[in-house]
């Protein structure tokens, strides 16, 4: 078994960062927009109406960069089984110290209900900005309604996206490597991803 | 300083639209292209360029047909939702007399006061900035009337001190529409028939999704970003990382069904 394994191709890698430096976009923008406290940081994109059109020219890099990160996982990600279900009973080990082992995929329960949530919130911030931004062709009850559900799930975005990088970051240490260069340890898949790792040819 | 607001008895409107004109005189608003629609009601809904406008209905009650006036305009909300969903702070602002007036070079053109309105009232320009009924603050400033009011020639439209009109009417014997809804209202209706009959809703409100998106969601927002933030962070110090030492041979994998 080599020591390294590759996790994510480069053109996941690629995508990746772009929905990365996207988000973040269209984070700051979208706090100057919701929040008084936070109108200044439209002043980073040159003012307010520059940041909303930063808010939406981001919003098209990022829809295109999830929706192609979904589909490229699309068939693991919706495979769910007996593994997957222990591993969430289990709360996927993280609630103690003490040493699980459920076998698990290339991603674990975790990682697949991430997955779908992303996709789905991905949409429905999709359709709920068309809505916002094209308000003129809409009722006002539509613009009205899909303003409010905008907010909330940017809040769940945003509290994803917290818990995301905690867990792929220093949560759990090496998994970074697997989408900064690609490649992780053998024993990092051994570890968090048995049965890829079986998969991949390792014992 | 005392609240100020309008007060329209549209009993006493007779349609002349001397309002409409008068509000275009002294803000400088240029006349539209206007077609016939068979109505006098002309244009047929508030423009940007038409902060106040008389509506024109026709209705019958008990087989009588009835022709019924009312000057539509901004209705100064002591809670405005304009004001509410306003992201550039002071494009909407509470004037002292606590009218709302708005700042075109401060405003963004996001949108949002077209729909927090609770009455659709705000309009944009071509260049995308906010225009509404501002109730003349450059004139109430100075002690004058509104132009509206100033020339409005049979007293269905008056200006003054909010409990005094309040009052005013309630010892005619007439009652005013929605007097404490939206913490009162800055222009006070006195209307001859159900407000359903003059399109407006019998017990105005922010609109259900506005109230949630500012009152609900946004502060449980912070709980949310620090409640996430507080659970990594806790997680980390007390559980700990998952951690791949280089010489653990003791994952088995584990035995799962696939």
């Amino acid at each position: 078994m080599p020591k390294y394994i590759v996790r994510h191709n480069a053109a996941e890698r690629v995508m990746h960062w772009t929905l990365v430096v996207s988000f973040f976009i269209l984070v700051l923008t979208g706090l100057g927009l919701y929040a008084h406290a936070f109108f200044g940081y439209l002043n980073f994109f040159g003012g307010a109406e520059q940041g909303m059109l930063f808010h939406r020219w981001a919003s098209i890099l990022f829809i295109i960069s999830s929706v192609f990160l979904f589909l490229s996982n699309m068939k693991e990600t919706l495979t769910f089984d007996a593994d997957d279900a222990a591993w969430l009973k289990a709360g996927g080990g993280y609630l103690s110290r003490e040493k699980k082992e459920i076998p698990q995929g290339k991603f674990n329960a975790g990682q697949k209900l991430f997955a779908v949530f992303a996709i789905l919130a991905t949409v429905v911030m999709a359709v709920s900005g068309f809505v916002i931004w094209f308000a003129d062709s809409f009722g006002r009850a539509l613009v009205q309604f899909s303003l409010m559900i905008h907010a909330l799930f940017f809040i769940f975005f945003v509290m994803a996206a917290i818990v995301h990088i905690y867990l792929a970051s220093i949560g759990n240490p090496g998994t970074s490597a697997g989408m900064l260069w690609g490649q992780v340890t053998s024993g990092w898949a051994k570890k968090h991803s048995s049965k890829w790792y079986k998969a991949m040819g390792g014992k | 300083m005392a609240r100020k607001a309008f007060l329209i008895d549209t009993t006493r409107c007779t349609a002349c639209r001397g309002c409409q004109v008068a509000c275009k005189q002294w803000n400088n608003i240029p006349a539209e292209g206007t077609v016939n629609r068979g109505s006098y009601e002309n244009p047929p809904q508030l423009t940007p360029q038409t902060y106040n406008q008389i509506r024109f209905i026709e209705t019958e009650k008990s087989g009588d047909l009835r022709w019924l006036f009312m000057n539509k305009r901004c209705l100064h909300c002591g809670d405005a939702g304009c004001m509410k969903v306003c992201p550039s702070a002071g494009a909407l602002y509470r004037t002292p007399e606590g009218l709302v007036g708005f700042d075109a070079a401060k405003c963004i053109g996001c949108n949002y006061c077209i729909n927090g309105c609770p009455f659709d009232v705000p309009r944009y320009t071509e260049d995308k900035k906010v225009t509404k009924c501002h109730g003349c603050i450059d004139r109430v400033s100075n002690g004058l009337a509104p132009a509206c009011v100033k020339t409005c020639p049979t007293g269905c439209l008056q200006f003054g001190d909010r409990d005094k009109l309040i009052s005013a009417a309630k010892e005619k014997g007439k009652s005013v529409y929605a007097e404490k809804d939206l913490d009162g209202l800055g222009v006070l209706y006195i209307l001859d028939d159900t407000p359903g009959t003059y399109e407006l809703p019998a017990k105005p409100a922010i609109p259900a999704s506005i109230f949630l998106w500012k009152d609900v969601i946004k502060p449980l927002g912070i709980l949310g970003f620090w409640g996430a933030v507080g659970t990594a962070l806790l997680h980390y110090v007390t559980v700990g990382p998952k951690k791949v030492e280089e010489d653990d041979d003791s994952y088995t994998g584990g035995k799962g069904d696939a």
